[in-house]
C-alpha cells in the first residue's frame, strides 16, 4: 500500500532514500541490514519525539507543583 | 530427573552456556561474557533489576572440579519451576513479557547496558510475573551503535501482538513455527489495513518490512552513521508505547463461560470443590497440572496449598482471564498456558532439542482431570488406553472425572454425530485405568452421574 499522509511519505523517503547509514554491531545475533537501515533512519524522527514527550513531562510536573504549591500555602489555603 | 550436561537451548551465544550438574542449573560465564557480566554487576543494574522483579536472581558459585566450566565464573540461577513458550501464552502474558523486555533495555540504557537480544524465549514467568532469564543478554552499550535486537523484538513482541490484537488472537501460534518470531513481511501481510493507521505499527511494522525487503541479501555500506542514546531511548519509547496501545478482550469464545452453563449443581460443585481439596491434602504435590483447567477454578485450591500448578486449557480467552486473575491477585502459584491437549507443544529447534515438548517438562506431581475425559474419548476419538497413557506420562498422581453417555455435556458432543463409543462405559474406563493406576478413591457428585476417581500410578 502507498501511505498517502504527508508525514507518513516522509517516513518512506527516509527509510528508502538512508542505505547508506547502515552500521556494524557487536553481539551475537544478526540484527538485518534492513532492520539497521530502518533504525538509523527513524532515529531522528523517535529521538525527537521523545525528546518532545520528556520536556512536556517535565513541564506538566514542574507546572502541578508550581500550582498545587500555591494551593498549599496561599492566603486562602486555610 | 532432567537431564544433565549443557543445556539442547544454549549454543548460540560464545559468552556463556546454561548446564545442570547434579540436578542443579548452572550459567558460566565465559571470555567474551566476562567484561558484560562485571559491568551488570558493578554498574547496580543487576540489583536494580532483581529489585523490581524483573530478571532472575542468581549466586556466584564455585563447582571447584576440573572441568573447563569449573575455571570460569559460574552462576546459579534461581530455577524456573516450569518452563514456557510464548506460542503457549495468552495475549497479555506476550505482552506482559514485551513490556519486562522494553522496561529492561530502558533501564539497561540508562546503565550504559543494551539488551543483545530481545528473545521472547529469554523472558519466563517466575512467581506470575515475567521475568528475564538470560542474564547475559546484557551487555555493554558501545556508543552510538543502533540496538542490534531491534529486528528481533519486533518479530517476537510486536507483530504477534499486533495480529493478535487487530487480526486474530489464535495467530499467535505462528510463534510455534516462527521460532525466531513472526517475519515481518509476513506479518505486514496479514495484518489489516488500519494497523498503518498507528505510527509505532506503520514504522516498526510495515515500514520495517519493506526495509528489509529492500536490503535484503545486499551489502549496506557500513558504519558511517552513529545512533545517539536519546534516539535509543526514543525507540524503545516508540516501541513499548506501540506494544501497550495494543489491546484484546476475552469474550465470546467457546469455553470463556463454562461454568455459567453448565449442568452442575451446587452440590456437585461443593463436592468437586471438595474433592480436590482433599485430593491435594492427601498428595501433597509440589507440581500439580490441571489439564482443560478452564480459568482455574481448581488450580487456585492446588496453588493454595502451595503447589506449582500449571493451568493448560485450548482456548485463549480462558487462559486470558485467568492470566490476569492471577496478575490481579498477585496469585504467584498458578501459570495458565494455551494447550491443545490433542496436540501438545511438540519439541522443536534444533534437532528438535531447543525447545521442549509438554511431556519433557514433566512428570508432575499430580494431574487434574477434570470435565477433560469426555473431550477426548468423545470430542477427539482417543481410546480409552491412550488416555490412561497419556495421564500416566504427565503425573503420578490423578484426580480424574468420568462423565458418561447419560451426562448432557456428552449428549451434546454427540448431538450432530454417530455413537461409535460403545466401550465409553463407567465399567469400561474403570478396567482400562485400572490397568495403569492403582484405584484410591472413588467420589460420586451430587445431582450427576458423573464420579472422580483419585489414582495413583501402579
Amino acid at each position: 500500500m502507498i501511505p498517502t499522509r504527508p508525514w507518513r511519505i516522509l517516513a518512506l523517503g527516509i527509510v528508502l532514500g538512508c542505505g547508506f547509514l547502515a552500521g556494524s554491531a557487536a553481539g551475537y545475533i544478526d540484527p538485518g541490514t534492513g532492520s539497521y537501515v530502518l533504525q538509523i533512519a527513524i532515529a531522528f524522527l523517535v529521538g525527537l519525539a521523545f525528546s518532545v514527550k520528556v520536556f512536556w513531562k517535565k513541564i506538566s510536573i514542574f507546572l502541578k507543583k508550581t500550582f498545587s504549591s500555591k494551593d498549599g500555602n496561599g492566603p486562602d489555603a486555610s | 530427573m532432567r537431564p544433565e550436561g549443557v543445556l539442547p537451548s544454549s549454543f548460540r551465544d560464545p559468552a556463556g552456556r546454561v548446564f545442570r550438574r547434579d540436578g542443579v542449573l548452572y550459567r558460566s560465564i565465559l571470555g567474551p561474557g566476562r567484561p558484560h557480566y562485571d559491568t551488570l554487576m558493578s554498574s547496580g543494574l543487576y540489583k536494580e533489576l532483581v529489585a523490581a522483579n524483573l530478571l532472575v536472581p542468581h549466586d556466584e558459585v564455585s563447582l571447584g572440579g576440573d572441568a573447563p566450566e569449573d575455571r570460569v565464573t559460574i552462576i546459579r540461577p534461581e530455577e524456573i519451576p516450569f518452563i514456557s513458550y510464548p506460542y503457549e501464552w495468552s495475549f497479555s502474558q506476550l505482552q506482559d513479557a514485551a513490556l519486562a523486555t522494553m522496561e529492561i533495555q530502558k533501564r539497561g540504557l540508562h546503565s550504559g547496558m543494551t539488551l543483545a537480544d530481545a528473545s521472547a524465549y529469554n523472558i519466563q514467568f517466575l512467581r506470575g510475573r515475567p521475568v528475564l532469564v538470560d542474564t547475559l543478554s546484557l551487555r555493554r552499550a558501545v556508543k552510538g551503535e543502533p540496538w542490534t535486537a531491534y529486528r528481533q523484538y519486533c518479530q517476537h513482541f510486536l507483530a504477534p501482538l499486533a495480529l493478535m490484537s487487530l487480526r486474530d488472537v489464535r495467530l499467535g501460534q505462528l510463534l510455534r513455527i516462527h521460532l525466531d518470531g513472526i517475519p515481518l513481511d509476513l506479518a505486514a501481510a496479514l495484518l489489516p489495513l488500519r494497523s498503518r493507521g498507528r505510527p509505532s505499527l506503520l514504522l516498526h511494522v510495515h515500514l520495517h518490512a519493506r526495509s528489509q525487503k529492500r536490503y535484503e541479501g545486499r551489502d549496506a555500506p557500513m558504519a558511517r552513521r552513529k545512533i545517539g542514546r536519546q534516539a535509543l531511548l526514543g525507540l524503545v519509547d516508540s516501541l513499548e508505547s506501540g506494544t501497550r496501545k495494543l489491546r484484546w478482550r476475552a469474550a465470546g469464545t467457546e469455553w470463556a463461560d463454562y461454568y455459567g452453563d453448565t449442568n452442575y449443581s451446587p452440590e456437585g460443585m461443593a463436592d468437586k470443590l471438595k474433592a480436590v481439596e482433599e485430593f491435594v491434602a492427601a498428595v501433597r504435590p509440589r507440581t500439580v497440572w490441571d489439564l482443560g483447567g478452564n480459568v482455574g477454578t481448581f488450580s487456585r485450591i492446588a496453588a493454595k496449598a502451595g503447589a506449582m500448578t500449571v493451568t493448560f486449557d485450548i482456548d485463549p480467552a480462558c487462559v486470558e482471564r485467568n492470566y490476569l486473575a492471577t496478575r490481579a491477585g498477585r496469585e504467584a502459584g498458578i501459570l495458565p498456558l494455551l494447550m491443545d491437549l490433542t496436540n501438545p507443544s511438540p519439541a522443536s529447534g534444533w534437532e528438535n532439542r531447543e525447545r521442549m515438548s509438554l511431556l519433557e517438562r514433566g512428570p508432575a506431581d499430580a494431574v487434574l482431570a477434570l470435565a477433560l475425559i469426555h473431550h477426548l474419548a468423545i470430542g477427539n476419538n482417543v481410546p480409552l488406553e491412550m488416555a490412561a497413557r497419556f495421564f500416566a506420562r504427565a503425573g503420578r498422581h490423578l484426580l480424574v472425572e468420568f462423565v458418561p453417555k447419560s451426562d448432557s455435556q456428552v449428549r451434546r458432543l454427540l448431538v450432530t454425530r454417530e455413537d461409535i463409543f460403545n466401550d465409553y462405559t463407567q465399567a469400561e474406563f474403570e478396567r482400562v485405568f485400572g490397568a495403569v493406576f492403582n484405584l484410591r478413591r472413588r467420589i460420586p457428585l451430587s445431582g450427576s452421574d458423573r464420579v472422580l476417581y483419585h489414582m495413583e500410578m501402579k
